[in-house]
């Protein structure tokens, strides 16, 4: 399918991983297309987070390949900062500058790695917050909003730096439950702008209505990979079986 | 009184820690020390080549001359030029003068050579000496056979015998032998032959040696103890400036039995110096009676004046010093000013260079390279932890002259040492500044792409900062303490201005109480600046208010 390589922007390549002696992750395939929004579920400790921090290199991986676009980012002399660039992170805990203004936050990696202007960067840096509804907040410091708030700012953060690709892992995890609604719209906005996205999660909702791929990961392995509905109507495996009747509930529920 | 006294034959005990460090130094032997010790070699023995061919000195024109200017009637400090003192030259505004100084002029004059006075601590001499730092010592320095191992000396200057202090209201006061001393609480200085022997008293009490002569006669004052042993002119002094006091006048042969190496004092010189055979032509050239009558003239211009009481003397020794404790307590403070904010730095760089990471797949090099970086770096900072300041400052003031050639001085020396090992302390602390903060931000910025360096100074840093800024202070705080221990490399701090007032005018209660009365002016001001710097940067959370009124949240329509 040669129309399918051409908008291929990551290609997991039988990607192996260990801590020490643990093997944690065991030959991941898995390609991301552009526009995509894949969804990876699975239980706690299968592998999730540790995949995803492969695909931006906060992990180094310890066997297989990753491309980007076609070029391998384990290859000696690729630009490992310009690619991370290119590749937004959305952490379960938000992660943001402490020391700095929501604005700040936005602001210091597009100066400092795409080399923008400062006004530039400012003017990039409030255009997304009114798009995500928080440029009231430019001025506040991280301590002073809400952790709903908090995860936006991250998503602006990521999106200040004008990615090809947003991971996010666990996005809604950390928030108080009346906040997930307005994190999970932010992120329902920006697939339906066509932003290509991997999304680790457990927001079965999010992945059956929003995702256009669904990944169920099962000890270090992909065993499904295929459209939600069958992923989450015709699972292929057991263990996916056993997985999903614990959340079936809710998702009926939405 | 005809002799001359030696001054204390106190073994250089800071020159050997400094040559065993020295020495550890070398055994670690990485390639690099080995070519040291070559290129020292070198250094050591073409200083002695150009001292023979192009002059006498190691500055052409110049004398610089060795002593404590502290050890009246020997040598002491004083604050104008009267009676033919000298300036001291490390010493902005301190004249020295005594028996010492004199015959220093003499010597100087008669070689056609300008002196200089380099006031330094006793144990520094030899090493200061040796390393061509000074190029005599004149220091009332007894030619001992373990000095004349390190050292050679000229002939003898002045020599004496030695008596003991006591009260004038003891009963030990009209003591003519040492049988009459029976049953007494006798003392003498550490280290010295002064202290062996008390054991020729029958049926002394010996009692624990103590460091100094002001420290001995306080002792004496306060009653407890009968006397101590010193020699003549010392103790001349020290009845001139306490008149309460009076020293023993033995019977012809019935004092204590001395060796003339002890009680002769001579010029010490570097080994080989050509300097022996001109002095001892001009030494031979001053009759005894010449150096009797100096040496009473020396004495009875350091006598004492009018009893005053205490707060009188506090009083006239401020009027008469306060220049020089403001000169001592400036340099301090510039010292621990500066060092302390150099350390820091030193400690930044340290900390952020540990902490970089380096992938080990992809670059194989630099992670060797950087994990050899990082050995350096614990190593420095557990030896510079590990080891008294006091000790480094010896090891790399003189250690730089004797091996590389570098000449400091003693102030420079001082912003070194001091930086390097505030540098060691603060890495840690930074460290742990930086550890303190959550990294969950710096994986933010890693996947954002921004550099390590980066990442720490926009936002590791400044927060890790806030954090460890009391600790920093207090190190600041510790540092304007902790410089008097540089007085061993003759830095004029506060501690080294206050010892030689204390051994200029025999006040050392008087004079110490003026040093820590200022010392802890300075500590208190300086903790309650901090606390008000550090009230302010958390209030400023609080004024760092967002500027807009917080509207509800708007979601945006799927
Ligand atoms: N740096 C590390 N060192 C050692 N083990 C690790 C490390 N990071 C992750 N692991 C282990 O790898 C396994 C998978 O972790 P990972 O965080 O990828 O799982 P996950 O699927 O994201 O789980 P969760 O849903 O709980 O976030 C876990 O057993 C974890 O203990
Ligand atoms: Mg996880």
């Amino acid at each position: 399918m040669p129309s399918e390589h051409e908008t291929e922007v990551i290609r997991i390549d039988h990607l192996k991983k260990s801590f020490d002696s643990a093997e944690i992750l065991k030959d991941i395939n898995l390609t991301i297309s552009a526009n995509e929004v894949v969804s990876i579920i699975g239980s706690s400790g299968s592998g999730k987070s540790t995949l995803l921090r492969c695909i931006n290199l906060l992990e180094e991986p310890s066997g297989g390949d990753i491309f980007y676009k076609g070029q391998s980012i384990l290859a000696p002399g690729f630009d490992e900062r310009r690619y991370r660039g290119k590749v937004g992170m959305v952490f379960q805990q938000f992660n943001l500058f402490n020391n700095l203004t929501v604005l700040e936050n936005c602001v210091i990696a597009q100066m400092q790695v795409l080399h923008r202007s400062r006004q530039e960067a400012e003017a990039k840096s409030l255009k997304v917050l009114e798009q995500i509804g928080l440029k009231d907040y430019a001025k506040a410091h991280p301590q002073q909003i809400s952790g709903g708030q908090k995860q936006r700012v991250a998503i602006a953060r990521a999106l200040s730096m004008d990615p090809e690709v947003m991971l996010f892992d666990e996005p809604t995890s950390a928030l108080d439950p009346e906040m997930v609604d307005e994190v999970l719209s932010s992120m329902r906005l920006l697939a339906d702008s066509g932003m290509t996205m991997a999304v680790v999660t457990h927001e079965m909702a999010f992945a059956r209505d929003v995702s256009s791929r669904v990944c169920f990961m099962d000890q270090g392995r992909i065993l499904e990979n295929g459209t939600p509905e069958t992923v989450f109507n015709h699972p292929q495996h057991e263990r996916t079986r056993e997985f999903l009747s614990r959340y079936l509930k809710s998702v009926q529920a939405k | 009184m005809k002799q001359l006294n030696p001054k204390r034959k106190k073994r250089s005990l800071a020159w050997l820690v400094c040559s065993a460090l020295a020495l550890l130094l070398l055994i670690w032997g990485s390639p690099l020390l080995s070519q040291t010790t070559a290129v020292a070699a070198e250094a050591s023995s073409s200083q002695t080549v150009t001292g023979t061919s192009s002059g006498l000195t190691e500055t052409e024109g110049i004398l610089r001359v060795g002593m404590e200017v502290n050890y009246a009637p020997f040598n002491w400090s004083q604050t104008d030029d009267a009676n033919g003192a000298v300036p001291v030259a490390n010493s902005e505004g301190e004249y020295a003068n005594g028996y010492d100084v004199q015959i220093a002029k003499k010597i100087a004059d008669k070689l056609g050579l300008e002196l200089e006075i380099v006031k330094t601590e006793w144990d520094g001499l030899p090493p200061a000496v040796m390393s061509g730092k000074i190029d005599a010592i004149i220091a009332g320095m007894s030619p001992t056979a373990e000095r004349k191992e390190k050292m050679d000396f000229t002939d003898s200057y002045y020599t004496s015998d030695l008596v003991v202090v006591t009260l004038k209201s003891s009963p030990y006061a009209a003591a003519t032998t040492l049988e009459a001393l029976s049953g007494a609480r006798i003392t003498a200085q550490l280290n010295t032959f002064h202290y062996t022997v008390i054991d020729q008293i029958p049926g002394v009490v010996k009692e624990t040696a103590m460091d100094t002569f002001p420290s001995m006669i306080s002792a004496v004052l306060a009653g407890k103890i009968d006397g101590y042993v010193s020699e003549k002119p010392g103790a001349m002094a020290a009845v001139s400036s306490n008149p309460e006091l009076v020293w023993t006048k033995f019977a012809e042969g019935a004092g204590f039995e001395t060796s003339s190496e002890d009680t002769s004092i001579a010029v010490g010189l570097a080994k080989g110096s050509q300097l022996v055979e001109p002095i001892n032509q001009i030494l031979s050239q001053i009759p005894e009676e010449e150096r009797q009558s100096l040496m009473q003239e020396m004495v009875d211009l350091n006598v004492g004046k009018e009893t005053q009481s205490f707060w009188q003397e506090v009083g006239s020794l401020i009027q008469e010093y306060a220049l020089m404790f403001l000169r001592g307590a400036g340099n301090t403070m510039l010292i621990a000013i500066v060092s302390t904010c150099l350390g820091f730095l030193l400690g930044l760089l340290v900390a952020v260079i540990r902490t970089i990471p380096i992938k080990r797949k992809k670059h194989k090099v630099g992670f060797v390279l950087h994990k050899l970086l990082c050995f350096l770096l614990s190593v420095y900072v557990e030896v510079f932890r590990g080891t008294p300041m006091m000790v480094q400052a010896m090891l790399i003031y003189y250690g730089s002259k004797l091996f590389f050639s570098i000449d400091m001085s003693s102030m420079s020396a001082a912003f070194l040492i001091v930086s390097i090992n505030t540098g060691a302390y603060l890495a840690e602390v930074v460290r742990g500044g930086i550890n303190s903060i959550d990294p969950g931000q710096t994986e933010a910025a890693t996947a954002l792409g921004m550099s390590h360096w980066g990442t720490m100074v926009r936002v590791v840093l400044p927060q890790a900062i806030k954090n460890i800024l009391p600790a920093v202070g207090n190190e600041f705080v510790v540092n304007i303490k902790d410089t008097s221990v540089l007085n061993v490399i003759s830095v004029t701090e506060l501690y080294f201005i206050s010892k030689s007032v204390a051994g200029s005018t025999y006040q050392i209660f008087q004079s110490y109480f003026i040093t820590s009365v200022i010392y802890f002016v300075l500590t208190f001001t300086v903790t309650r600046i901090l606390l008000l710097i550090e009230r302010n940067m958390n209030g400023r959370t609080f004024v760092l208010q967002s500027t807009s009124v917080p509207q509800p949240v708007q979601v945006p329509k799927a």
